[in-house]
């Protein structure tokens, strides 16, 4: 019983999801990890939403899509929030010490289509 | 798209960065267009700046104009004389009384941050009714809402929503414009547009603040550079 996993919910009942791929450009070409982006994006965007803001998006940055040598990455969140994320993640100007922008690569319904951006 | 920047400053006026790199930053972002905004110390920094700017554009593959910054009504005055030697005629809002004048007048582009250092939002329906006759832009600074945080932020959007709200309701042109002073304030025109929904724009309306706003300040600049204009609205025939 403990392993069993929830039944599927209908297409109609599900999240619509959007990806947001994302460049990071960064002073002296610079390599961050994930959990450096993760921190500084999860810091940025509960700063400035707030706690129930951020819920309202579902944003997750996605692990596997994380790409260290060219800085691409890519954000999962609803179709109801990609304003959202979006101007968040336009706030987010430093991680640590160095000065960063994002470049926007592509927004998409299907994680298949953005991933061709990457 | 064609998306624009007019609000930037260079190591020329209070900026930290080069011609150059910013006009490759804004390159790298997706821009078409950008202006360098400066002020109007000595009448011979016109020809300089054109002179350095017109080579980096054509290296770099960007359009770029110049910008005067009017800080002070009696600038305003001496830069409307001089009308015909730069691109863009941009007004540093915050005091009411230039607020006014700005926006009552045909030859100026571009209100700044009418809501600058002020308690109450510096623009009301009678200047969004004169800006919308004078087709004057009302610019959302990004730069105000990036440098501020907390309780300083979330004052600075409150305004300039009351404001984006009065010019929806007049049909007063609004533009976005990043107002970086380095080229690590420059940001992605989709951030701009985002921003602009969260501040009370449909997306649509968003888009057009970031290009078709700035396409008609480039047609106007255009029409200026032909021998026949005289003024707004006058040419030699």
């Amino acid at each position: 019983m403990k392993n069993k996993k929830l039944k599927i919910l209908k297409p109609t009942l599900r999240e619509k999801e959007r990806y947001i791929a994302f460049q990071v450009i960064s002073e002296e070409d610079e390599e961050f990890t994930y959990p450096d982006l993760e921190s500084a994006i999860w810091n940025t965007m509960l700063d400035f939403l707030g706690e129930e803001g951020v819920s309202k998006t579902s944003v997750w940055l996605l692990k596997d899509c994380w790409n260290q040598k060219t800085q691409k990455g890519i954000l999962r969140c609803n179709n109801k929030s990609v304003q959202e994320v979006i101007a968040s993640l336009g706030l987010i100007d430093r991680l640590g010490d160095t000065r960063i922008t994002f470049k926007i690569l592509k927004i998409s319904g299907t994680i298949k289509c953005i991933k061709e951006k990457l | 798209m064609n998306f624009y920047d007019f609000h930037i400053h260079s190591e020329f006026s209070e900026g930290e960065s080069s011609i150059e790199e910013i006009a490759n930053r804004a390159k790298l972002l997706g821009y078409k267009g950008i202006c360098f905004t400066t002020y109007l110390d000595d009448k011979n920094k016109i020809k300089k700046t054109k002179e350095i700017v017109s080579k980096c554009s054509k290296r770099i593959g960007v359009d770029i104009f110049i910008g005067f910054e009017a800080r002070n009504i009696s600038e305003l005055d001496k830069l409307i004389k001089l009308r015909k030697d730069y691109d863009v005629l941009l007004v540093k809002g915050s005091d009411l009384l230039l607020n006014r004048k700005a926006v009552e007048t045909k030859e100026v582009d571009i209100l700044t941050h009418p809501e600058y250092n002020r308690k109450d939002s510096g623009f009301n329906h009678v200047m969004a009714e004169l800006a919308a006759q004078n087709n004057v832009a009302i610019e959302i600074n990004f730069r105000e809402i990036l440098n501020s945080s907390k309780n300083t932020r979330a004052n600075i959007m409150h305004k300039i929503k009351n404001n984006v709200e009065i010019c929806k309701k007049y049909k007063s042109p609004v533009i976005i414009c990043s107002g970086a002073v380095t080229h690590w304030q420059l940001r992605d025109p989709k951030v701009l547009m985002s921003m602009g929904c969260l501040l009370g724009l449909e997306l649509s309306e968003s888009k057009k603040t970031l290009s078709e706003v700035p396409e008609n300040i480039v047609k106007m600049i255009k029409e200026r550079q032909d021998e026949k204009w005289v003024r707004p609205g006058v040419k030699v025939v």
